[in-house]
């Protein structure tokens, strides 16, 4: 395979030459009109959003191309808001041990004899239950979801065995480092914060769980004013409008839901960090370099796409370039923002062989260097704002990516003016806006690291970047 | 790698025509073949601004001999390294500031291209790809550099996932003979020694348009893609016929086995391999269903019976689309306490159990439901569209079977599925691979 996702970078010679040449221009680029690449025009689908009386937020969007239809709820509680770590991811995935005194095998059953899918976990903020199903057996299915979202039995047995899986899971999923490295990196930025919040739990929280608590979660957190429930799919939308309000217009609040002050007590990153994650079998070191991003409600969400699309999001990004297609110490080479509601953290994440550690690192902190000393060219810049126009509607063409950014919309607070102006705002990108980006929001000092392979071969490499911290990577916590 | 195709190829699956209301219908696809014998096949759909080409190449890993294991793939990854027109790194250069991207995949069989793009950009993509089937031109410093790249992709996928652990190895036993027997990206040794003659001779041969099989689906007219494709591939001229992939597997006559040792594993993973017909073969629809009655969904068969019963945490089959007879795989992950001995007794305890009693119409019909909605969700994209038609066409020989598959699928009966059980997933027939962290002694 080429690229294991969407990899990106840039060019290197060129840059130097082009960028005196953009340096000396900077002072009119302002004044011109940004130049922009066609790629055709794109909006956002029509959909109606109605609140129910008892708060509850619907979405309804319809897509006629394919007999389908996705539900989607989302609570708006995640692992911020674990009081034991991973109580909300368990919470939702025990929405399908059983409902209404439906089994969960009797669920099952049901479910795959349709050919439908249901699907049920918690992220960092909020909680997802959904299903995809054939538009015929929406009958069957909408009752379903409703019983399952607002009467899950939370049976014991069946509890137990999960959480039995859950725990070899997490230990399964640390046998390969590009599984849970975000876990590490989450916790060494964030640390106490519930922003460090693993929604996978760990063993050791995960075995002293109980069903008290799961009811507890459930209780204060899953009510209609703090719920999202998006519709997407080939339905009629006044009929669907009927039906919701039947399955979900009774549904009552209970408590004030009680949110986490997330905005405060960030800790601050004063100084360059290394989390060093022993696995002693490694054949090569998978790393992430970092520090603090931004809000999914920043202003320039969509300019900062632009700019780390030059610098690691797609597959002629510079890191990629360099560290890939020039050096071939990598398979790939990227960087990204992952915001949250209050918060976010950025990234620069790849992977090389043990013996080449050292060169890959400094290779990478010397290619991200390049924002400060060289900056970006109106030639890249172009490339970049032609390419994340062009890479946008594809996101966004089946109901259950639909169904995402609506609930994304409910989550984070943001409106179709996200679809709607995407085009206009990349295309209004200049130059100067992007030196201002470059400077405001990629970290450039007191950087942190995580570092997962031979801790005995690689140690001594990881202490020129920051304070070590050593740990094995079958230790518990940090999500596993 | 691979393992991820097959998600992608398994959604073409069933459809009954009295459903289809909105879906794509075979009368929408249009396919017309140039002089040099490149076949075209044309999508039109305007939901987005956006379009693809899909270019299959028939060449993979069962093109290969020992000595070049690898490089149907590394080739695949040389295609972006520079041709007459576009040189090193102008490829994906130009296509990404018009705004496309793209990405590319080998398996034994085929080296697919996938190019996705706003659809006004649709002459660059075809002057794009052009260049690089008719005038590639391999630098040798590219091909040093991404030799890493490979080698890199090759560690990464060693150390990320047991499958590919297992599966090269139990592919080097179950095949003594035929080139399924070395894994897609090929043998370290090879991977490091492969000459600049080896990349220029397997372009010539492999990358000639009578070779290819090319899909576009999107927001484009066919009378536009047509005057684009005579005017960029037709004056590639053909070239003779490959070989022929002679080697035919020996029968297997007795069960093999394969013990791999990693640390850093924590609880023993068993993976399954019988050898089945290629794709083409009339049991195929059959070994598909069965696939699926046993592992898709938690109602599935080994789900119940090992999942459920706390024996397993994960277990998985697949049967790969082939155009040789190749491997039906079973997969599972033991839960911990339990050995990969109970692991694997169960497992094919639950395998012979079909082969003795069958399965019940219920769980027949259940399946099929199941390959009707995964149609449906390949037929929501234009990727999934590309993809699908392309690979009815070379699995199946046309892409109008796509369209007879409902027909294929409804004739299986539960008998079927307890005949091809019988048939194929026996103990001689059988390779079986263990890995865990205890390495094997003669203590």
């Amino acid at each position: 395979m080429k690229t294991l996702t969407h990899l990106s970078k840039s060019s290197n010679k060129l840059i130097v030459a082009i960028f005196i040449a953009g340096m000396s221009l900077s002072g009119c680029a302002t004044q011109t009109l940004p130049t922009s690449v066609d790629t055709g025009s794109f909006s956002m689908p029509a959909y109606e959003q109605l609140k129910l009386e008892n708060g509850l937020t619907v979405y309804l969007m319809p897509q006629k191309e394919v007999p389908l239809i996705t539900v989607s709820a989302v609570v708006r509680a995640g692992a911020v808001n674990d009081t034991t770590s991973g109580v909300a991811g368990m919470t939702a995935q025990s929405l399908l041990l059983g409902a209404d005194g439906k089994s969960k095998s009797e669920i099952e059953q049901m479910v795959d004899f349709l050919g439908a899918s249901i699907y049920a976990d918690a992220g960092k903020e909020g909680s997802y239950i959904g299903a995809d199903f054939m538009a015929k057996d929406s009958d069957k299915m909408l009752p379903l979801i409703q019983s399952l979202l607002l009467s899950p039995d939370f049976d014991a047995a069946e509890f137990d065995k999960l959480r039995q899986r859950e725990i070899a899971g997490l230990s399964q999923s640390k046998e390969s480092p590009r599984a849970v490295i975000s876990r590490y990196f989450d916790k060494l930025i964030y640390g106490a914060h519930p922003y460090g919040n693993a929604s996978s739990g760990n063993s050791v929280s995960l075995a002293e769980l109980n069903i008290s608590q799961l009811r507890a979660f459930h209780q204060s957190y899953y009510q209609p004013a703090n719920t999202a429930i998006s519709v997407v799919g080939d339905f009629d939308v006044h009929q669907m409008k009927s039906t919701i309000n039947q399955l979900f217009g009774r549904w009552g609040n209970s408590d004030e839901v009680v949110t986490p002050a997330l905005k405060y007590n960030q800790p601050e990153l004063t100084e360059s960090r290394v989390l060093l994650v022993d696995k002693s079998d490694a054949i090569e070191t998978t790393f992430l370099i970092g520090g603090k991003g931004i809000s999914r409600d920043n202003p320039d969400y969509v300019g900062l796409k632009v700019i780390n699309t030059i610098l690691g999001g797609r597959f002629t990004s510079w890191l990629n370039d360099e560290l890939r297609v020039n050096a071939g110490l990598t398979y790939g080479a990227r960087s990204g923002f992952i915001p949250y509601s209050e918060g976010g953290i950025f990234r620069i994440s790849t992977f090389t062989k043990t013996e080449t550690t050292k060169e890959t690192i400094d290779l990478a902190l010397k290619t991200y260097a390049r924002l400060w000393e060289t900056g970006v060219d109106q030639k890249t810049l172009d490339s970049a704002k032609a390419y994340v126009k062009g890479q946008f509607p594809p996101k966004f063409e089946t109901s259950g990516k639909l169904a995402g950014l609506l609930s994304d919309m409910y989550l984070y607070g943001f409106d179709d003016a996200f679809i709607n102006d995407f085009q206009s705002k990349v295309d209004g990108l200049t130059l100067t806006e992007a030196q201002r980006l470059v400077s405001t929001y990629f970290p450039q000092d007191n950087l942190q690291f995580v570092l997962i392979g031979n801790a005995d071969k690689i140690a001594p490499i990881a202490a020129e970047y920051g304070d070590v911290t050593r740990i094995g990577i079958k230790a518990v916590g940090f999500g596993g | 790698m691979i393992r991820k195709l097959s998600a992608l190829i398994m959604v073409a699956g069933l459809m009954m025509t009295s459903l289809v209301t909105q879906a794509t219908q075979v009368q929408d696809i249009k396919s017309f073949t140039l002089d040099n014998g490149m076949e075209i096949m044309v999508l039109e759909d305007a939901s987005i601004p956006n379009a693809n080409m899909y270019l299959f190449w028939k060449v993979g890993s069962r093109n290969e001999v020992p000595g070049i294991t690898g490089i149907s793939h590394f080739f695949e990854h040389m295609m972006f390294n520079g041709a007459k027109k576009y040189g090193p790194k102008m490829f994906d250069r130009t296509m990404e500031a018009a705004g496309g991207a793209n990405n590319a995949y080998t398996t034994e069989n085929i080296t697919v291209y996938t190019d996705w793009f706003p659809a006004n950009a649709l002459e660059t993509i075809f002057d794009l790809e052009a260049d690089r089937i008719a005038s590639l031109d391999i630098n040798e410093k590219m091909v040093e550099s991404e030799r890493g790249v490979v080698a890199s992709e090759r560690t990464t996928g060693l150390e990320n996932s047991n499958w590919r652990t297992l599966q090269e190895e139990i592919k080097g036993a179950a095949f003594r003979a035929h080139p399924y027997s070395w894994s897609v990206i090929g043998h370290e040794s090879d991977i490091a020694a492969w000459t600049l003659d080896d990349l220029v001779q397997y372009h010539k041969t492999y990358y000639a348009p009578n070779n290819a099989v090319v899909v576009i689906a999107g927001d484009v007219k066919l009378a536009e893609v047509k005057a684009l494709a005579d005017k960029y591939f037709a004056p590639i001229p053909a070239q003779a016929p490959p070989k022929e992939v002679k080697t035919v597997e020996p029968l297997q006559k007795g069960e093999r086995r394969v013990y791999v040792h990693k640390a850093s594993v924590s609880t023993p993973n068993v993976m399954l391999a019988y050898h089945v017909p290629s794709t083409s073969h009339d049991d195929y629809y059959a070994l598909d269903l069965l696939s699926s009655v046993l592992s898709t969904g938690n109602s599935s068969r080994l789900y119940q019976s090992l999942v459920e019963k706390q024996l397993a945490i994960e277990v998985e089959t697949y049967l790969p689309m082939t155009f040789d007879p190749n491997l039906f795989y079973v997969m599972g992950v033991a839960n911990p306490g339990i050995t990969a001995t109970e692991l694997e007794q169960n497992l094919i305890a639950e395998i012979n159990k079909v082969a003795r009693e069958g399965v019940t119409e219920q769980e027949l019909e259940k399946v099929k439901n199941i390959k009707l909605m995964n149609f449906y969700r390949s037929m929501e994209t234009i990727n999934g569209k590309a993809n699908t038609v392309g690979t009815y066409e070379l699995y199946f020989g046309s892409f109008e079977k796509l369209f007879n598959a409902p027909e294929a699928y409804g004739k299986v009966t539960p008998a079927d599925l307890q005949r091809v059980a019988q048939t194929y997933l026996r103990r001689a027939n059988r390779t079986v691979a263990v890995l865990a962290a205890i390495e094997e002694t003669d203590e």
